[in-house]
């Protein structure tokens, strides 16, 4: 039976209790024949000796066995490495790349999509829409009355509230400097669990009407205006044209704070008891709420649609045509970008597999290299386990210093996706850290087993000890059929990572041929700061908005401006159902999108009018455009121009308006979105910081300056900002898709690239193998080109079974793609086509070279040398 | 007779004398130095260097087993004792010693 105090703590602390008592036990029986106790203990210690002496040599007992047997597999892993240096570099190199790639798109993952919001309990938030329940109005934003009703009624949450974005003017400073505020809705900060960093959150007072004004601040913003100065707290900022318009700091928000977006610099209450927030079809607020804890989102959601359908009952118009949908936040946040991860995730595995294929088949090689080393081994008495062990410890040296390569790939990937902030929601958040090292070990232990189990086992099999007496001339190999099959696994994979890559590609040049129906080369794009408070005086604001783009049209070097709510080319869905002369036909519904314009848009953006006329300077909202899509769906039989248009749902905030003309299609919803039906209002300010579009002679961006100073001198308490051509809006509305395909077709290049090292080293390694079978077939008249094309042959065969699996597991594949794809299917036979004959070329030409270096031998030579 | 130098002792010895006298019952490292000191009436005996040593060896290996307990002096010592695989060894470390020692004997006599 094994005692129980077996762990190194415990065995230190037995030996020197168990010394002591040896100690002891001498020293008495010293004194029992009759010595002093000192001159006892004393003769005692002599005759015990060296005491720490001792305890090191037990100590040494227990170490040894782990360690020594470690170090000694290491050290030999080690001296085996350094002696074969480039396959020793060849291999890391793979590794570092396999291993690093994977660890960087793994800590893209886990921060982005794994990894709960950086908020407390991330997984209770959820977004609260407002839906019409026929599908007429596609508006989500939830009214301050009808948000207060489901905080109050509900049972399933903590606590429901919402904001929106005012994009203003922060005028203390020497400039009018743009910032975005965040007007939120009570209990804000509560539902999110997060409090300020420095100073407090806003008291009741504030969050009423005609309470004491109150900002938080960003982090950012703080060190921007106040360089992190703590006495910020208290000091005024002057915001917009509202409220007496000074508004003190209360508080500075934590550096990790960016809810809703980035660019928050302020967030303000949004009172729901003002007299103007009193509308129950306002549409102001994107809602969020945090649910209690164990309540599933479905639980929530029902709770929510049961709370409105009594609204319904008590508020007929407009209640009971609403109804709630619950997304979780996380979703609505990183829901747009999951599926690009997870594909390039998914061709980095493959991508690693290919590696760790193509290092077990060079393995194998070496291991029938060393079989005379195992051999040896063997007849010393090794065991078949400790030969394993050893193998085993070699590949696992290698993987590890791969990993550790692969760190430093994946510490500046994660630098690399900090560039995309843009596109790549939580960039911020990637980092590497613990995770990422742990996962990246992981993936170094994973690789030892996949590369080098397989060749350890089968080079160390029993039968192997018999290839001592037997020698190396019998060596016309059997474990060929292996080595192929490591090879067709890599044309395999390599030729599905092609596939996804080429689908990718294709779908990218298709868009690039797309007629976008409007010209965005030289037009300018930018916004001016302007508060939803504004809207209060309609009339105002949109003489102001007309002011201004007169100004802008008598620049020099300007040719034309207008506004818009959306900028084309940029995804921008509205949908709304509309009914012809009053009339809604049961059944069919007339949906199309809205936008708003001003007078100038279709010729600024150059889209064609193909009859009547577009919005004129003294055009109003019931001036009415429609595109061409619109009347082929919606209008055939009638002649459009005249006709009345109306908003089918509730809403009354777009009256009646009359058809003045039909304008070409656009794609308007991005280059890769066929133009859908739409509807052109006249209106110049439906947001009170709209988009600008200015059409110029020459370079847009060299105009930005010219126009800034303009707008500063006819309103000097706007600022204007983000400033940028609109072909950039187009460029930056498909970086993702870019960017995805870019990726993807670097790791198929990879894979076809290793796939042919596999290849080529394969059939390098049978010619050599072979030299003596080919020398006696020259000798005996055996053309030359005969033997290349043996050789070619196997190697075509192999590409060949690889290209059907590797198509047949695309095809499998191929449907995760299917949403990513503009203009040709998932199945597409060009791509798979273009795909098979590529990769055949390529294995024919790495197959070519050690075919003809395999047939090149001197016959004579050869024979004599065996 | 003189103490036999530690050097003269046999490898492998060690271990089968530790064994023989933890076979007559459990007994601590003081008491089995003792006791293999008094049965060779002072010929062998075994350093402190090399006892606990060989003890802790032993006991990894799972021939005897160590547990703590009260010793004739009233103290905290460790008590080892044999395991049943341990009195496997010793039998087997007994025959080759037997057959050894013999062997020697035999060859000693002959060429005299």
């Amino acid at each position: 039976m094994p005692s129980q105090d077996q762990s190194p703590r415990n065995t230190s602390d037995n030996i020197d209790r168990e010394i002591a008592h040896h100690i002891e036990t001498l020293t008495e029986a010293n004194i029992a024949q009759g010595m002093s106790p000192e001159e006892a203990r004393h003769q005692a210690l002599v005759e015990f000796g060296g005491r720490e002496q001792v305890k090191q040599s037990v100590r040494e007992v227990h170490v040894s066995a782990i360690a020594e047997s470690i170090a000694f597999h290491l050290k030999a892993a080690l001296r085996f490495l350094r002696k074969s240096p480039s396959f020793t570099l060849a291999v890391i190199l793979t590794l570092a790349l396999g291993i690093g790639a994977n660890s960087a798109v793994f800590s893209a993952i886990d921060a982005v999509v794994l990894r709960p919001l950086p908020f407390p309990n991330g997984d209770q938030l959820v977004r609260l829409d407002q839906h019409d329940i026929q599908g007429r109005d596609a508006n989500r934003f939830v009214a301050p009355v009808r948000l207060e009703d489901w905080n109050r009624l509900n049972s399933t949450f903590q606590s429901i509230s919402g904001y929106y974005l005012d994009d203003l003017s922060e005028t203390s400073g020497p400039l009018p400097e743009k910032v975005t505020e965040i007007l939120v809705a009570p209990r804000f900060l509560e539902t999110l669990g997060i409090s300020p960093a420095l100073g407090r959150q806003f008291t009741p007072a504030e969050e009423h009407w005609g309470g004491p004004n109150a900002v938080l601040i960003s982090y950012a913003l703080w060190q921007r205006r106040f360089h992190g100065d703590p006495d910020a707290i208290g000091k005024e900022l002057h915001i917009g044209s509202r409220r007496g318009d000074s508004f003190p700091i209360v508080g500075v928000m934590p550096a990790s704070f960016q809810f809703p977006s980035r660019d928050a610099d302020l967030w303000a209450p949004s009172a729901p008891d003002a007299p103007f927030a009193k509308r129950r079809d306002a549409t102001w607020f994107t809602v969020i709420g945090r649910m209690k804890p164990n309540i599933s989102i479905q639980q929530a959601q029902a709770d929510l649609i049961t709370v409105q359908n009594q609204l319904g009952k008590q508020y007929a118009k407009p209640d009971s045509e609403l109804t709630v949908e619950a997304t979780p936040l996380k979703e609505v946040i990183v829901g747009g970008v999951r599926s690009s991860l997870w594909l390039l995730y998914g061709s980095v595995s493959l991508l690693l597999l290919i590696a760790c294929s193509n290092i077990a088949a060079l393995l194998l090689a070496r291991t029938t290299e060393r079989e005379h080393e195992v051999s040896i081994r063997f007849s010393l008495g090794a065991s078949r386990k400790a030969i394993v062990v050893q193998l085993l410890t070699e590949v696992f040296a290698l993987a590890m210093i791969g990993s550790l390569v692969g760190l430093l790939v994946a510490a500046a990937a994660a630098r690399g996706f900090h560039l995309l902030a843009k596109t790549l929601p939580r960039a911020e958040e990637i980092s590497l850290n613990w995770r990422v090292a742990f996962y990246s070990l992981a993936a170094a232990l994973g690789t030892t087993l996949l590369c080098g189990l397989f060749p350890a086992l089968r080079g160390t099999r029993r039968g192997l000890a018999h290839t001592l007496a037997a020698g190396s001339r019998t060596q016309v190999s059997a474990r060929n059929p292996l080595q192929w099959a490591l090879v067709g696994v890599q044309v395999t994979l390599a030729v599905t990572l092609l596939i996804g890559a080429g689908l990718l590609l294709r779908s990218l040049q298709q868009i690039a041929r797309v007629d976008p129906g409007f010209d965005p080369s030289h037009v300018l794009t930018f916004q001016i700061s302007g508060s939803w408070g504004e809207t209060a005086d309609m009339k105002s604001l949109i003489q102001h908005v007309n002011r201004t783009l007169d100004s802008l049209r008598s620049l020099p070097g300007v040719v034309d401006a207008a506004t818009a709510d959306s900028l084309p080319g940029v995804a921008f869905l509205y949908p709304l159902e509309f009914k012809i002369d009053g009339k809604i036909e049961p059944g069919h519904p007339l949906l199309a999108n809205s936008r708003y314009v001003s007078a100038g848009y279709v010729d600024t953006v150059q889209i064609p009018v193909l009859v009547g006329e577009a919005c004129k300077p003294d055009s109003t909202i019931s001036d009415i455009l429609v595109n061409r899509a619109f009347v082929s769906k919606y209008m055939k039989s009638a002649s459009p121009v005249g006709h009345v248009l109306s908003e089918a749902a509730y809403n009354d905030f777009a009256p009646k308006g009359i058809i003045r003309g039909i304008v070409g299609d656009a794609r308007e919803q991005g280059l890769n979105t066929q133009p859908v039906p739409t509807v052109y209002s006249c209106f110049s300010a439906p947001i009170p910081f709209p988009n600008y579009l200015v059409r110029t002679a020459g370079d847009p961006m060299a105009m930005a300056e010219t126009i800034r100073r303009r707008i500063h001198e006819i309103d000097p308490s706007r600022s204007v900002y983000a400033f940028a051509p609109l072909q950039q809006h187009l460029d930056d509305a498909s970086t993702e898709n870019r960017l995805r395909t870019t990726l993807l077709a670097l790791f198929a290049a990879t894979a076809v690239a290793l796939a042919c090292i596999g290849l080529y080293g394969t059939l390098s390694y049978l010619g050599r193998l072979r030299q003596r079978e080919v020398g006696v077939r020259l000798a005996l008249g055996a053309m030359r080109n005969q033997i290349v094309a043996r050789f070619l042959a196997q190697g075509l065969r192999v590409a060949i079974i690889g290209c059907i699996a590797g198509v047949a597991l695309g095809l499998a594949l191929s449907h995760f793609l299917a949403n990513m794809l503009y203009g040709i299917t998932a199945l597409d036979p060009i791509t798979y086509a273009s795909v098979v004959c590529l990769i055949l070329f390529v294995a024919a030409l790495a197959s070519l070279i050690p075919a003809i270096r395999a047939a090149s031998i001197n016959p004579v030579q050869v024979l004599r040398d065996e | 007779m003189a103490p036999l130098e530690k050097t003269d002792l046999l490898q492998g010895t060690l271990d089968l004398l530790i064994l023989k006298v933890v076979a007559l019952g459990p007994v601590h490292g003081y008491g089995i130095a003792q006791r293999i000191r008094q049965i060779s009436s002072d010929v062998l005996q075994v350093q402190q260097g090399s006892l606990y040593p060989a003890l802790h060896r032993l006991e990894k290996r799972g021939w005897i087993a160590a547990d703590w307990g009260e010793s004739e002096n009233n103290r905290q010592a460790r008590f080892y004792r044999l395991s049943a695989k341990g009195r496997k060894q010793l039998a087997a470390e007994e025959e080759t010693w037997n057959r050894l020692s013999k062997a020697v004997a035999l060859i000693l006599r002959t060429a005299e």
